[in-house]
Formats: C-alpha cells, sequence, structure tokens
C-alpha cells in the first residue's frame, strides 16, 4: 500500500516523470531569470548608492553656521533662502517640513528687505494672507496685485527675476509673525529637513540616460514589464514544444 | 505652424473653459455625465446581446473567442480604479517608490501563469472555495476559503468603490460621502442587472473603452507640452529627467496650465530617485511591497477564477500572455500621468489635490478639452465598475455556493440559490460602500491589502496544494491558521491606528507588518508551517495523490 503511495507522490523538486522533469527545470530557469530581475536589480541600486546632495544642499551647507549665528552677510543670506525655497518649491514637501522651513524663510526673507520697506512689506503679506484665505477666484484684483507686490520686492531682495520659481514662492510662504522674530528651537530643525529633502541615492544607474530616462527608472518602470511579458511568453512557447514532442494534448 | 493649428484644434474648447478648468473640481458636469451613461448602457446592452444562455454558457463564455479577446477578458477584469487612478496616484505621491506597485501588479502574473494557470485549468473547479475544499479535503477549509474570498472581494471593492466615489464627485459635483452612496448604488443595480449577461464580451467592450480613454489625453498632453508624443509610454523619459533636473521658467511663457501657472519645477529628484526619504519609504517597503503583491496576484480568487473557464490549458497559459501584454499597456502609461501631473501641480495655488484624482486633474491641469476628461473620468469609473462587478459576484458565490448549498442548504433550489446570491450583493455593496466612507487610504494601498490577504492565505494552499502533494489537510489548517494570524495582527494594529488607537509596539508592527505588505512574512511562514504539519501527520489520501498525478499533472 505505501509503495503505491509513493507512486502518486508529486514534488516540484523530485519529478517523477519526463515533463514534469522538463517543466521543473524550465520553471526554475525561468524563475530565476524573474527574481534576479526584479530584485537582484534593486539590491544593486541599493548597495551602489551613495548619499549625493543636491547643489542647493551644498550652497546650503556653507552658509548654515553663519545663518544659525546670525553672522550671515546679505549675500549669505540670500543663498540660504535659494537654497530653502529650492526645498520649499517641491511637490513631495508635507505640512510639519514646510512650517520649520516657512519659519525661517520668513525670518531671514526680514532681514533681507532694506529698512524703509520693513514695515510695509509686512503689511503686504498680512494682507495677502487675508485676502488669501477669503478668494473664490484666483483672479480676484487685490489678491493678484498683492501677489505681484511682495513678488516684486522677493526678486529684488532675492536677486532674481520676477518670474523666477523662487520669487513667485515668497508669497505662499512668509509667515508673518515669524518676520521679525528668531525661532532658535525652529532653526534646529531646519538641518533634518533641508538633508531628508536635498540628499538623495544616487550612483550611476540612476545617473546614466537611457531613451532620456535615468536608467534605473526605465529599467523598472518600462523594461521590467517588456521582461514580463517575454518570460510568459517564452514559457508557452516552450510548454507547446514540449507537449508536442511528448505527444500531450494541450 | 501645423502643431499650432493642430494644439488650437483640440484645445480650443478647453479655453472657451478655462476658467471653469480652475475649479478642478466645480459643479455638475454635464457632457462627463452623459458619457458615463452612454458608456453603461453600452454595457448593458452588449451584455443582452451576447448574454448567456444557460450557467454552463456563463462559467465557459470563454470557449468561442480567441487567446487574444481572452487576455482583454482578463485585463479588463484585473483594471480596476487601483489600475486606472490608485497606480499613478502612488507615483505622484511616492514617486519611484510607486513603481513597486507597477512590477508587483505585473510581476505576479509570471508566477501566476508559471506555477498555476495550467494545473488549475486541469484541477477543472469553478471557485478558489471548492479548489482548497477538494484539494484539502475538507468541508471546514472549504468554508474558511470561502470566508476569506469574501474578506478578499470586500477589501478589494473597498479601494473601488473609493475610486467611484472620487469620479462620481468630480462628475456630479457633489461631497464625496454622497458621491460613494449614489456610486455604489449605481454599480450595485449595474451587478444585479448585468450579473449573467454576456460577462466576457463585456469584457473585452469594456477593456477597449478603458484602455482608449486612458490613452488618448496621454497623447495629447506629452504633444502640448513638447515631449515625444507618437510614443508618450517613452517619451516620458525626458519628462522624468526635467522633474529631476528642475525646468527653470521660460523666458518667453507659451507653456501653461490651466491657471496659467508656468511649466516649470524646482529640481526633484525625489521623484525618480529610489527609496529617497523624501518619499518616507524604505528600501525594505519597497521590496516588501513588490513580493506581497506579486504572490497576492497569484492568490486573487477572482484572477484564479477566470483559468477555470477556458476550454484547454494551453488557452489558459496564453491567455495569461496577451491578458499581461494588455494590463501593461495601461501600467507603461500610468507613469505619464504622475509624472505630467507632477510639473502641472507644482505651483502653490493649485493646492492640495487628492492623489487618487491626479489621473483627471493632471489633464484638466493640461487643459485637454473637458469632453476628453469626461472621457477619461468615465473610463476610470468603467475600470471599477468592470472589477466590483466581478467582485460583488465572485464574493456573492463564495457565500451561495459555496458557504449556502455546499454546508448549509445543499436541497436548497435553484431558486433560493439566486435569492441568496442577490442578497450577498446587496449586503457586501453596503459593507464595502461603509468601509469606503471612511476613506482609510490610497484606492492603491486599499487593493493592496486584498492582495497581501490573498497572499497570506490563498496563495500557500494553491502552491502547496498544487505542487506537493504531501501537502495534507492538518498542514493547510495550520498554515491557514498562520497566515490568517498575521493577517489579523497586520489589519488590527492599521485600523486602531486609523480609529487613533496606538497598540502595544505599534511602531514595530506598523513598519514590518504595513497593511499593504505583510504577507512577505506571512506567506512564507504559512508555507513553512503547511510543511512541517504535514510531515508530521497523516498523509494525504491516495485518490488525492492520485488525482494530482493523473488530472492536473499529466
Amino acid at each position: 500500500m505505501e509503495t503505491k503511495s509513493d507512486n502518486y507522490n508529486i514534488s516540484f523538486f523530485k519529478p517523477t516523470t519526463e515533463l514534469a522533469r522538463i517543466n521543473r527545470n524550465l520553471t526554475i530557469k525561468l524563475l530565476l531569470i524573474w527574481v534576479i530581475a526584479i530584485f537582484g536589480f534593486q539590491i544593486l541600486l541599493r548597495i551602489i548608492e551613495k548619499p549625493t546632495p543636491e547643489p542647493a544642499y551644498i550652497a546650503y551647507k556653507q552658509v548654515w553656521d553663519k545663518i544659525k549665528s546670525e553672522n550671515a552677510s546679505y549675500e549669505e543670506n540670500q543663498v540660504f533662502l535659494k537654497s530653502a525655497l529650492s526645498v520649499l518649491g517641491k511637490l513631495s514637501v508635507n505640512t510639519d517640513d514646510k512650517i520649520i522651513l516657512d519659519k525661517i524663510v520668513s525670518s531671514v526673507s526680514y532681514k533681507l528687505i532694506p529698512e524703509e520697506k520693513k514695515e510695509n512689506f509686512i503689511n503686504e503679506v498680512i494682507e495677502f494672507n487675508k485676502i488669501k484665505s477669503e478668494i473664490t477666484s484666483l483672479s480676484d484684483n487685490k489678491y493678484v496685485v498683492l501677489k505681484t507686490a511682495i513678488t516684486s520686492e522677493a526678486a529684488s531682495f532675492l536677486g532674481v527675476k520676477d518670474y523666477s520659481l523662487e520669487a513667485k514662492l515668497i508669497p505662499f510662504e512668509l509667515i508673518p509673525e515669524n518676520m521679525k522674530r528668531i525661532d532658535i528651537q525652529n532653526n534646529e530643525l531646519v538641518e533634518g529637513v533641508m538633508s531628508k529633502y536635498l540628499i538623495h541615492n544616487q550612483s550611476f544607474l540612476t545617473d546614466f540616460k537611457f531613451l532620456s530616462f535615468p536608467f534605473h527608472y526605465f529599467y523598472t518602470a518600462v523594461f521590467l514589464l517588456i521582461l514580463f511579458v517575454g518570460i510568459c511568453w517564452f514559457y508557452c512557447y516552450k510548454t507547446d514544444k514540449i507537449h508536442e514532442k511528448l505527444g500531450i494534448e494541450a | 505652424m501645423k502643431k499650432i493649428l493642430l494644439t488650437s484644434m483640440l484645445l480650443s474648447p478647453a479655453l472657451v473653459f478655462a476658467n471653469s478648468a480652475t475649479q478642478l473640481e466645480g459643479s455638475f458636469k454635464v457632457g462627463p455625465a452623459i458619457i458615463l451613461i452612454c458608456i453603461l448602457v453600452l454595457f448593458v446592452l452588449v451584455g443582452i446581446v451576447f448574454r448567456a444562455k444557460d450557467t454552463a454558457d456563463f462559467y465557459a463564455a470563454g470557449r468561442g473567442i480567441s487567446r487574444v479577446g481572452s487576455g482583454m477578458a482578463i485585463a479588463s477584469n484585473w483594471m480596476s480604479a487601483a489600475s486606472f487612478l490608485g497606480m499613478a496616484a502612488l507615483m505622484y505621491g511616492y514617486g519611484y517608490h510607486g513603481l513597486a506597485y507597477v512590477i508587483g501588479w505585473t510581476g505576479g502574473y509570471v508566477l501566476l501563469l508559471i506555477l498555476m494557470a495550467g494545473q488549475i485549468r486541469k484541477y477543472g473547479k469553478y471557485t478558489a472555495a471548492d479548489f482548497i475544499g477538494d484539494r484539502y479535503y475538507s468541508q471546514s477549509l472549504r468554508v474558511v476559503g470561502a470566508i476569506v474570498a469574501i474578506f478578499i472581494s470586500i477589501a478589494y471593492c473597498v479601494g473601488q468603490f473609493g475610486g467611484i466615489g472620487l469620479m462620481f464627485k468630480w462628475i456630479l459635483g457633489i461631497d464625496y460621502a454622497w458621491a460613494v452612496i449614489i456610486g455604489g448604488s449605481v454599480v450595485l443595480t449595474y451587478t444585479l442587472i448585468s450579473g449573467m449577461l454576456g460577462v466576457t464580451k463585456n469584457m473585452q467592450i469594456q477593456y477597449i473603452i478603458i484602455i482608449i480613454s486612458f490613452l488618448i489625453p496621454l497623447f495629447i498632453l506629452t504633444y502640448k507640452f513638447d515631449y515625444f508624443w507618437i510614443l508618450p509610454q517613452i517619451g516620458y523619459g525626458a519628462l522624468v529627467s526635467d522633474i529631476v533636473t528642475g525646468i527653470p521658467v521660460p523666458e518667453i511663457q507659451n507653456m501653461v496650465n490651466s491657471f496659467g501657472h508656468d511649466f516649470a519645477i524646482s529640481p526633484s529628484p525625489e521623484y525618480a530617485m529610489p527609496w529617497d526619504p523624501a518619499s518616507g519609504q524604505t528600501f525594505f517597503q519597497f521590496m516588501a511591497i513588490a513580493f506581497s503583491l506579486m504572490i497576492g496576484t497569484a492568490g486573487l480568487p477572482h484572477v484564479i477564477q477566470r483559468f477555470y473557464v477556458v476550454p484547454k490549458s494551453s488557452d489558459a497559459r496564453w491567455s495569461v500572455v496577451w491578458g499581461l501584454f494588455f494590463i501593461c499597456l495601461l501600467y507603461w502609461s500610468s507613469p505619464v500621468y504622475s509624472a505630467m501631473g507632477e510639473i502641472l501641480s507644482t505651483n502653490k495655488e493649485v493646492g492640495k489635490l487628492a492623489k487618487d484624482a491626479i489621473v483627471v486633474y493632471t489633464a484638466q491641469l493640461g487643459n485637454v478639452n473637458p469632453l476628453i476628461v469626461g472621457l477619461l473620468a468615465a473610463g476610470g469609473v468603467s475600470a471599477a465598475f468592470s472589477t466590483v462587478s466581478g467582485l460583488l459576484v465572485a464574493g456573492a458565490s463564495a457565500f451561495s455556493h459555496d458557504i449556502y448549498v455546499k454546508v448549509l442548504r445543499p436541497e436548497s433550489t435553484p431558486k433560493q440559490q439566486l435569492a441568496m446570491a442577490r442578497y450577498g450583493t446587496v449586503l457586501m455593496a453596503i459593507i464595502v460602500s461603509l468601509i469606503a466612507l471612511l476613506d482609510l487610504a490610497l484606492i492603491g494601498q486599499l487593493v493592496a491589502i486584498a492582495f497581501s490577504l490573498a497572499g497570506c492565505t490563498i496563495f500557500p494552499l494553491f502552491l502547496l496544494g498544487i505542487w506537493w502533494s504531501g501537502s495534507n489537510r492538518a498542514g493547510a489548517k495550520a498554515g491557514l491558521i498562520v497566515g490568517g494570524t498575521v493577517s489579523l495582527i497586520a489589519l488590527v494594529y492599521f485600523i486602531a491606528a486609523k480609529q487613533g488607537i496606538m497598540l502595544p509596539a505599534h511602531e514595530f508592527i506598523s513598519y514590518w507588518l504595513g497593511a499593504w505588505y505583510f504577507a512577505w512574512i506571512g506567506a512564507p511562514l504559512a508555507i513553512i508551517f503547511n510543511i512541517i504539519v504535514s510531515k508530521m501527520t497523516k498523509e494525504t489520501p491516495i485518490e488525492i495523490k492520485k488525482f494530482l498525478v493523473e488530472q492536473v499533472h499529466s
């Protein structure tokens, strides 16, 4: 009875028929390709990656100590502001991090405004924030006028064009109550936020371009899907051939 | 010149609606509503024309169609709101991390084909619970299998109802809660009407509508913003690189979104770089999600069920190849929406957008003709409808066929069985609507829960059930208990956290047993326990072994 039962044992790793053996070998080969192509590549990316700072981070690091100790020159404050704005211009910034950066951007911006314009500028920002929460249309005249005025002032103290991304961001980042005072505790959090958004895991696989894609992105988003279809096609083709050879009905 | 003229022709109606487009949600949209109604009526009419003559015809609906047609049916069955809306949302929110879902939901088909498709067809059962009950010669396992299938269907449907709610909210201009209730009612009515109609033919037509509505705006967007529009799935490579390096505001401002904002962005490498700190996602999570979705794909009852209805096992295999190809057409395209949406919504005045509607918002922000945007939204609803109706029927069948008929009332009449199936459908729709109203997570993430659940429970039973005759009833029960326990822990922690309750070791469990990827450990553990307990207990009956050798592996 036991011998009879053993004759009917099925095990992927111990094939008892010619078909099962061929199928096992084909399956193992294709699964190996599948595993290495998917997980092997991601592991490789992980192994060779290096934390790579954006130019904005390098610029920020050069001036950050002076900003913290409030010894920064006008130009150094400009450099810091541009770096912070390059983070705030990112879509991925979460609300908590945005508030941390907004506070320091507000106080640094205030320092750059000429003395005679400071009071007027703060009033404009207060008024803009009030209108922003009330308007129903972005073409509201008062809203547009104030936004343009703040943008224009920001462009002049940042040393950029009116239409630049940095200047356009300023009206949405300033917190009036933080403009005149320095929040030391907040400043300590800035370092974490800056490194979080400005340092990335990069390597030659992410820097190399293929069909204009960063190579790793092309590989994962496009090539792997082609490979999956290819593996499936090959498996079906080979299986049909094997069945034909062994005279097995499909 | 030619390009400008063509752009003007395509976009002139959009310019007329420029003001309303700035209100991305807006009020009731007549055009999209009419398109949606027409599409739903078309589905019902096609179903009536090609209706199944009897139950056997219904189950074997694939026999009269080609492998390509069968592949389209698989793709339509598969492509839900999670694929249509959720995929782009994940990449829009998490950048490269979202690609874990892309490869997870496609790579799983390789496993399904190589390890299961042909064998499942040869086994010759109609539902996953049928297979489990027969292979493990246990009525109680059949019931548990059916209950698990119902849970999976519910989890899968919640994400779909979320998508339907979002699209109805957009089309009707109403609150999300009302949109879910109205959308849920419409999909329930549709399912009850079309439940026994020509399913396979309908699925082919659904696939064509879904893919066309998804692709047309892509060509327009890439053309308008000067990328290689002939093949947007490749052309957006330059767009991804532009996001990484940043696009400065041009001196001459000619490319703007519907708010009039420049097509410009600060350097944002976090969008494309792997497991970027800014995304809040790690390397482990990337790998765990990809793995969980892959094995989940090979364990989903409504996916497995597709292979029972093809005439031959070779047809089952080839239909996977075509099905995967058709699915990939959408998955190659989805990242284009997220990349385009990234740039078009970067300006602060656009505000926070609901990520799950980013596909539609991107088309709107890109000033695509409102009727084409309407078609896109209707495509999203169609994708959700095609999957939901199948899932509701599958869940209700698990209740009426596997539990009511096979266990509770074997003597019930066909009329009583049909009534139970209908009650089951309505009950499931109500439960799913209530959960969808909680708006627990992104569509793609909610659907991923169903995959992990399937990966922890059904996948190990099928894998060992097909490939190792030594796996017996006791082993199956042990594996199911372990897989079920892991699932339960992960889901309890997830739901508790959503309710603001922090259970002990919350951080640890939430990270290592995340709700969308707990199968990374649950499935291997279930398999290991199944093997250990099977080795220690009475071996599989000879009839089962014989059936496996002679029918499944011959």
